[in-house]
């Protein structure tokens, strides 16, 4: 009879099936990464048809990867007995205990994510990789995270394998120059995964915040790591920072609730704690990156947030910076948010002007959206009206448009 | 108190393409079922064919079992204490077994 609560850590089986299938992967070689997938597969399937009748192991982790490594290596045995000439199927590195420590395995992921952020494989792919191999998503469950079609997504994984094997990609750590782009292209990935989660959607489906929770946790891992860095702490913090607020960024009736109208008592503390600690961190050294400066300003939002007082002329100063480096027309339309605060809504109309004419932002309903705001400040309703309307004609989201839609009514 | 076997077989095309995510809620479940106080005693059968012995002409005749790849296999166990069959029914309707697409067969211990 199972004895023990038989309550599992949360996400148990999708971290363990990541942990595994990099382990395996290194163990059975890059180019036979499905069969990795496949074992760790059936190892999880062998948790839930023995534990329900013998309780949870004393130490899940260590029975998952014991099971996982007989399974290989059951496998590589059929094999050599199927073809004699096959010697080279041996496992590759020296195996360790099953119940070794596990910074083994967390250097495994590591590889994996290197891996799955190549060059050669185009970022949608890597994206779709790394939630399969590492994160532990099931293709369905990607699909669904992305609003996209499961086939999709399939697609971009047989494409990423196929360049794994074509172009003979390996689990070895990039060295020098080589792996600092890497490491980048790996943060650029974590950050497009979080926002993809972080993008608010109608029916709000638990699966889009496993996103944000998955792109902290490899963030995390990072940091963690040899691989740490002053810009890989600051990723680290805006992830954590801004999760921290994701509990209260929509009301119970799904709808979005503005930053300075959220319940703080909803932010989570331990977040918060974990994303100034890597913000400290980050700020060590001389690097100043495009995160450093985002992360700046999640940690005023929260402190304003705390305080009851916004610190506008410093949120300022961070998007005028961000707003060098990047260069970006979704930067200065945020900067302007801040122009609004600090100088009026006059200025900020004034600074989103040359955005109209951006091709990028022509369809992008916050444009509009920013514009009807900074109009209705300067109670010049019709022109305000008429750019809710239009951006209400863009694409986004049900809870945005019904955001939207309440501000048209303030227009009347 | 009466007691029974519940014999559970597996459809593992049911569960073999849940997410990890899946089977562990899946785990959950079965394991929220397993201990409950009417449970006397369960065994796990280890994923194989088995054996089966057949008489042949007086002596025994032995192969592999019944359970190949495609057959729901086998897989376990539970003792349970119940009143009477419908109670025993009750509970065995209870387990995530069917909801995943599994079959039970109870029967009832002799002279319980």
């Amino acid at each position: 009879m199972p004895d023990g609560t038989g309550e599992l850590v949360e996400h148990l089986f999708r971290q363990m099936s990541g942990r595994m299938t990099s382990h395996l992967a290194r163990l059975l070689g890059s180019s036979r990464l499905d069969l990795a997938e496949e074992i760790a597969q059936e190892t999880i399937l062998r948790a839930l048809q023995t534990w329900p009748y013998h309780g949870v192991p004393e130490n899940p982790p260590a029975w998952l990867f014991r099971t996982a490594r007989n399974l290989a290596l059951d496998q590589l045995r059929h094999e050599r007995i199927a073809d004699h000439k096959q010697q080279d199927l041996r496992p590759r590195d020296s195996t360790p205990a099953p119940d070794a420590n596990l910074d083994e395995f967390r250097d495994d992921e590591l590889r994996m994510i290197l891996m799955c952020c190549h060059p050669e494989i185009p970022r949608e792919s890597s994206v779709a990789l790394s939630l399969k191999t590492v994160g532990g998503f099931s293709v369905r469950e990607i699909a669904r995270a992305f609003l996209a079609e499961e086939s999709a997504i399939a697609q971009r994984l047989v494409r990423a394998k196929r360049q794994i094997r074509d172009r003979g990609l390996t689990l070895d750590l990039p060295r020098g120059e080589e792996l600092q782009s890497r490491l980048d292209a790996v943060l650029e990935t974590l950050y497009f995964i979080f926002n993809e989660g972080y993008a608010a959607h109608e029916g709000e489906d638990l699966i889009r915040r496993d996103l944000c929770v998955e792109a902290l946790r490899l963030a995390r891992l990072i940091a963690a790591s040899s691989l740490a860095s002053p810009k890989v702490h600051a990723l680290a913090a805006l992830l954590a920072l801004e999760s921290a607020r994701l509990p209260a960024r929509v009301d119970a009736l799904g709808d979005l609730v503005l930053l300075e109208n959220q319940d703080h008592s909803l932010w989570d503390q331990q977040l918060i704690a974990l994303g100034f600690h890597h913000f400290s961190v980050s700020i060590s050294g001389e690097e100043l990156s495009e995160y450093h400066v985002q992360a700046a300003i999640a940690a005023e939002h929260i402190r304003g947030g705390l305080s009851g007082t916004m610190d506008w002329p410093a949120i300022l100063h961070h998007y005028g910076q961000l707003l060098e480096m990047s260069g970006s027309p979704v930067v200065a339309l945020n900067r302007a948010v801040a122009v609004a605060k600090v100088h009026g809504a006059e200025y900020a109309l004034a600074a989103i002007e040359p955005l109209l004419a951006d091709p990028a932002l022509r369809e992008y309903y916050l444009l509009l959206a920013a514009r009807g705001h900074f109009l209705l400040e300067l109670d010049r309703r019709e022109e305000a009206a008429a750019c809710f309307r239009a951006a209400l004609e863009r694409r986004c989201s049900e809870p945005e448009r019904r955001l939207l839609r309440k501000k048209l009514k303030e227009c009347e | 108190m009466p007691q029974y076997i519940l014999l559970l077989y597996e459809n593992r095309p049911g569960v073999s393409n849940l997410s990890p995510e899946e089977m562990q809620k899946a785990t959950e479940k079965y394991m929220a079922w397993a201990k409950m106080p009417f449970t006397k005693g369960a065994q796990r059968l280890a994923p194989d064919h088995g054996r089966v012995l057949r008489p042949n002409s007086g002596k025994a005749k032995v192969t592999d079992g019944p359970y190949g790849e495609t057959k729901e296999a086998l897989g376990g166990y539970y003792l349970i204490e119940a009143s009477s069959y419908d109670e025993a029914v009750q509970r065995a309707q209870a387990h995530p077994h069917i909801e995943y697409g599994g079959v039970i067969e109870i029967r009832q211990v002799f002279g319980t």
